[in-house]
């Protein structure tokens, strides 16, 4: 099974603007791993990575970064790039 | 809504933060008035049909954020124009806590049933054969429902083999447990202050971010610049609060750095009145003086206990809150000392104004209007050094979920009155707050320790808090299991206070 490696940033300003929430949605999301067909194993890294530029909320996913993040765009991207797997 | 990360959060966080910054850099009101401009930028509206309105309506979140009244949009000002009100060093608190700001408001309509597009128009269509007064006929093949007829019993919904029709109920009230939202002339949420008991659960439910709780972060930046010692009280659901880096210990170090003069941990005082309603369960409830007992820690809870019950209220509990016993400690120890009390809540906000607690509390800030203050000074948990935090027991921290109070109290009952067998019900929400109230006045509850919670959680749900309640949960039971003595008995406090 592939890893997909999501990186969030728990800085306090990605915190305030709702990093926990990021991480909430993502655990969220292995529970429906069968409904979505996801074939690869999510592994959720918490570190503070922002370096306090304007970008909070940031994600990694699989070294790509999202800045001004939230759960929905997060989401999409990892489903995204599970889809392409199951392809 | 409760603890979904969404715009209205966004907004309300970018206020703290934004009033905060300003304190911290003693900017002139000018700088206040730009922040509707900072939050809302440009040309185009992102939320609402206006971008002029929704910077109106962020001016009056600043005010709320500073203290200041909220206004209509008939009345003429600037947000700042009575700022000198609210520059201080010391509590500026004008009622009430909690406000509509009518023009954010969208009008929703009060409680309606309706058919949706699942209807089907079977044939046996219950809805209509189980309705009292006629008020469902089948239209062009579909359920209708003649507003001026329905009473509003929900018979139709329940019978719908398609769950076709709905409960719409505006969010606000579907959220108060005191039915305190009411109507203004043009159909927008008003709240009734008589039967508001400020829990804030109405502010972190409405979709259109048009409640907001008056914030004493200016005039506690403003104390914390000027000569003197301000102590933060921090209560027990602040573990985790602040991100996964954020350890007890390194957000009592972020305290200090912000500029506090030391931190106490509330679960203090909760140790000391868990072991005092133990005695009074003993010496009073057991031995039948009085037909129960009930907590009095969660202020919107004992508030709406002894106004709507008051059969009941000789028995709420008379001890101190945490809050207040905690206070009452940092103040002996300091007697020069502001104290701030740092929690979950907006009531708390409302309990430090009484007369007989005003003296021992000088300002309530939420955990989100903390986190707005962290923002501002530009303190990240990963760079500080933490500051050891062993003040309170393991009972003491598990106030912070429902049924930690109940379970604190119950185990010293157990500790120190083996022989005794402890009868205990809870509820958490006011609507079922009430319902066991109820159960009390009926003489259902005779024997027994009762916990209310007006936040569904227990204090880790507060209008005022940031993360997730069940990982909320989860970091206080860590926290518990990390503490040096586990029952309220064991605390060095009770020394202290004899």
């Amino acid at each position: 099974m592939k890893r997909l490696s999501v990186e969030i940033c728990v800085c306090t300003k990605c915190v305030m603007n709702g990093a926990m929430d990021i991480i909430e949605a993502v655990e969220g999301l292995k529970k429906l791993k069968t409904q979505l067909r996801l074939n690869s194993q999510v592994d959720i890294v918490t570190r503070s990575f922002c370096s306090g530029a304007d970008v909070c909320p940031l994600v990694c996913v699989n070294g790509e970064r999202m800045e001004h993040s939230n759960s929905e765009t997060v989401m999409a991207k990892i489903i995204s790039l599970t889809s392409k797997d199951v392809k | 809504m409760r603890g979904i990360y969404t715009p209205v959060t966004q907004i309300r966080r970018q206020v703290f933060v934004e009033i905060a910054k300003a304190a911290f850099e003693g900017a002139p009101a000018a700088t206040l008035e730009e922040i509707p401009y900072r939050i809302i930028p440009g040309e185009v509206p992102t939320y609402r049909d206006s971008v002029f309105k929704e910077r109106a309506i962020i001016g009056e979140r600043v005010r709320l954020g500073l203290g200041l009244p909220v206004r209509g949009a008939g009345e003429q000002g600037s947000i700042t124009g009575d700022l000198d009100l609210a520059r201080l060093n010391e509590k500026f608190y004008e009622g009430p806590l909690v406000n509509v700001i009518p023009f954010a408001c969208n009008a929703c309509e009060e409680k309606a049933y309706m058919v949706t597009d699942q209807c089907q128009g079977c044939l046996a269509h219950p809805c209509v054969s189980v309705c009292p007064v006629k008020a469902i006929s089948i239209v062009n093949g579909r359920s209708q429902i003649d507003k001026s007829k329905c009473i509003k019993c929900g018979r139709c919904k329940d019978a719908c083999p398609y769950s076709a029709i709905v409960k719409a109920e505006r969010p606000c009230a579907a959220a108060c447990g005191v039915d305190a939202i009411e109507s203004d002339y043009l159909g927008r949420a008003s709240i009734n202050h008589d039967k508001c008991v400020s829990c804030g659960q109405c502010l972190v439910s409405c979709p259109f971010a048009a409640i907001a709780d008056k914030s004493q972060i200016f005039q506690l930046v403003e104390a914390l610049k000027a000569p003197g010692e301000v102590i933060a009280a921090i209560a027990p659901s602040f573990v985790g609060q602040f991100g996964p880096m954020a350890t007890p210990e390194r957000v009592k170090k972020a305290l200090l750095d912000l500029g506090f003069s030391g931190v106490y941990e509330v679960a203090i005082g909760a140790d000391l009145g868990a072991v005092e309603e133990a005695h009074h369960y003993a010496h009073k409830v057991a031995t039948g003086e009085e037909p129960y007992f009930a907590t009095s820690c969660c202020p919107s809870w004992s508030v709406m206990a002894k106004r709507d019950f008051p059969t009941v209220a000789p028995y709420v509990s008379s001890a101190l809150t945490p809050m207040v016993a905690t206070a009452r400690i940092v103040k002996k120890e300091h007697p020069d000392a502001q104290v701030v009390f740092v929690g979950p809540c907006a009531a708390k906000k409302l309990e430090a104004a009484r007369r007989s607690v005003r003296s021992d509390v000088d300002f309530v800030i939420t955990f989100e209007e903390l986190m707005g203050m962290f923002v501002a000074k530009g303190i990240e948990f990963g760079e500080n050094e933490p500051v050891e935090m062993t003040d309170a027991t393991s009972g003491g921290r598990g106030y912070a979920v429902a049924g930690g109070v109940a379970d604190a109290i119950g185990n010293c009952i157990r500790e120190l009155y083996p022989e005794l067998e402890v009868k205990i019900d809870r509820a958490e929400g006011l609507k079922n707050c009430k319902k066991m109230l109820a159960l009390a006045k009926a003489g259902k509850r005779n024997g027994y320790l009762m916990e209310g919670m007006a936040c569904p959680g227990g204090c880790v749900a507060g209008a005022g808090t940031i993360l997730p309640i069940p990982k909320a949960a989860t970091a206080v039971k860590q926290f518990q299991e990390a503490a040096k003595e586990k029952s309220p008995t064991q605390s060095a406090y009770h020394e202290a206070d004899e």
